[in-house]
């Protein structure tokens, strides 16, 4: 997994094509949609999905989550590679070179 | 109000049959071997049906049938599904998807297609179903993808293309496919007409069981792989529809609404039509509705059983179909006093007359008029 992250620092995540995000209106949850599933996100998950745009890269993405949290990078970008790999593993998401 | 009907759940997906019309002709439809007749719901009705179900909490709509692509107004109700925010998936054969209609539906804004395979080539493929398709399909899912619409693939499996599960996989990798469901039949409606010839030996459910297994591993990422398991070599059932009325709500062409859409099999359960009632009136308080949601309705030993909040007791119309009462522990279940029928149908693997033709799914539209 780490040398996974590693590799893909510099690449631009991105929801992959059969993916949609929404709140679910019954729960008020973010959610993912795919086909015949939902994955239910916890706020922070939901924070790093909708950075997911195919336009910023990892590294990015975890430096603008560190400077609005006021968070260590290091820490953050642990957590942020986690779900990103949990992601990429259950082929929701996509990352653009 | 009754204050001890069981807890009324919301539904999370509408599988929308919108017409019983399919060119194919596979032995394992899970269309009814006995159609209800009527006229199809119209494009007005269906838009009203999935507002309805958007609004009960639905987040899902399989757009299904027959073959959906015989709906001249398919991608006006795809974009009816769209407005209803709806994440929608055309589950079909795609005999009739050319590039102006994939493209015309993606534009409604279809977020997925689901396209079925046979086999991993024509001879087989085309025999199965029926009808010359094989390479059509092929056509059509490169087009699909080249639309830019995401494409899953379904394979439902059976003794005639276990064999070939390893290319049946890597098809559907070559294909650009993002995911693949693996379905072994289930044995309800055609497929129970065509249960001696499709069901598979015992070697074939391990040997699949571990290339499937390993195929997941290797597409893993890439393409996510579901492997539907042939419950009749389980010992515990299917948890079916995550529960009956809990999850999932089906409307038929003719606009009578299921728990499931093979509760036909289940005799004297009476299905409400959503002409007459709204979806969210049958939801919650027709009979059918009600008749098996929660654990009240269940018999020993699934009453006292800690699996039931696993598997809900499997499936009614299996109980129905196998034992005679629709409200029986589902006898794939080693504790149902009733597994031995589901062994006894297992036992003459090598005397199945798997030589006889098959009983190929028909429909005959005479009646159908679409308003």
């Amino acid at each position: 997994m780490t040398s996974l992250a590693a590799m893909q620092r510099e690449s631009r995540p991105a929801l992959a094509p059969q993916v949609r995000f929404r709140n679910d209106p019954v729960s008020g949850e973010p959610v993912l949609l795919y086909p015949e599933g939902v994955l239910v996100l916890n706020a922070t998950a939901a924070d790093i999905v909708k950075r997911c745009d195919g336009k910023i890269s990892i590294n990015q993405l975890v430096a603008q989550m560190s400077h609005e949290y006021e968070t260590d990078e290091t820490t953050l970008a642990a957590d942020v590679v986690e779900c990103l790999a949990d992601l990429s593993k259950r082929t929701l998401l996509v990352f653009l070179p | 109000m009754n204050n001890a009907a069981p807890k009324i759940p919301r539904p999370y997906a509408l599988l929308a049959e919108l017409t019983y019309r399919c060119p194919l002709h596979c032995p394992y439809c899970s269309n009814p071997a006995q159609y209800p007749k009527g006229d199809e719901l119209s494009t007005a009705e269906w838009t009203r049906v999935f507002q309805e179900a958007a609004r009960l909490g639905a987040l899902h709509i399989g757009l299904s049938g027959g073959e959906p692509l015989s709906r001249e107004d398919l991608p006006e109700l795809v974009r009816a599904a769209t407005e209803a925010e709806l994440y929608t998936n055309l589950i079909t054969s795609a005999v009739g998807l050319n590039e102006k209609r994939a493209k015309e539906l993606a534009e409604a804004g279809l977020n997925s297609v689901q396209i079925s395979f046979q086999a991993h080539e024509p001879l087989l493929g085309d025999e199965i179903a029926g009808a010359t398709v094989h390479q059509r399909k092929l056509q059509a899912a490169k087009i699909a993808v080249e639309t830019g619409l995401a494409l899953s693939i379904n394979a439902v499996l059976h003794r005639s293309n276990l064999g070939f599960l390893e290319q049946i996989i890597d098809l559907a990798g070559s294909l650009g496919a993002t995911r693949l469901e693996l379905a072994n039949v289930q044995y309800y409606g055609w497929a129970l007409l065509n249960r001696d010839k499709l069901l598979p030996t015992r070697e074939q459910v391990e040997t699949a069981m571990r290339v499937a297994q390993a195929a997941k591993e290797r597409y893993a990422g890439r393409m996510d792989i579901v492997y539907v398991l042939p419950d009749y070599f389980q010992d515990r059932p299917k948890p079916c529809m995550q529960g009956w009325g809990q999850r999932y709500m089906t409307v038929n062409p003719m606009g009578q609404m299921l728990p499931c859409p093979n509760a036909f099999s289940i005799p004297g359960l009476r299905f409400e039509n959503v002409r007459e009632r709204s979806l969210g009136e049958i939801w919650s308080e027709s009979e059918s509705f009600n008749r098996f949601r929660g654990f009240d309705w269940m018999p020993m030993p699934c009453r006292e059983c800690p699996q039931r909040e696993i598997d809900f007791g499997g499936c009614r119309c299996q109980a129905a179909l196998l034992t005679g009462d629709a409200a029986a522990t589902d006898p794939v279940c080693s504790l149902s006093p009733h597994r031995g029928v589901v062994d006894e149908i297992l036992q003459n693997e090598a005397t199945r007359t798997i030589d006889q033709p098959w009983v190929p799914r028909h429909y005959h539209a005479r009646a159908v008029a679409v308003s």
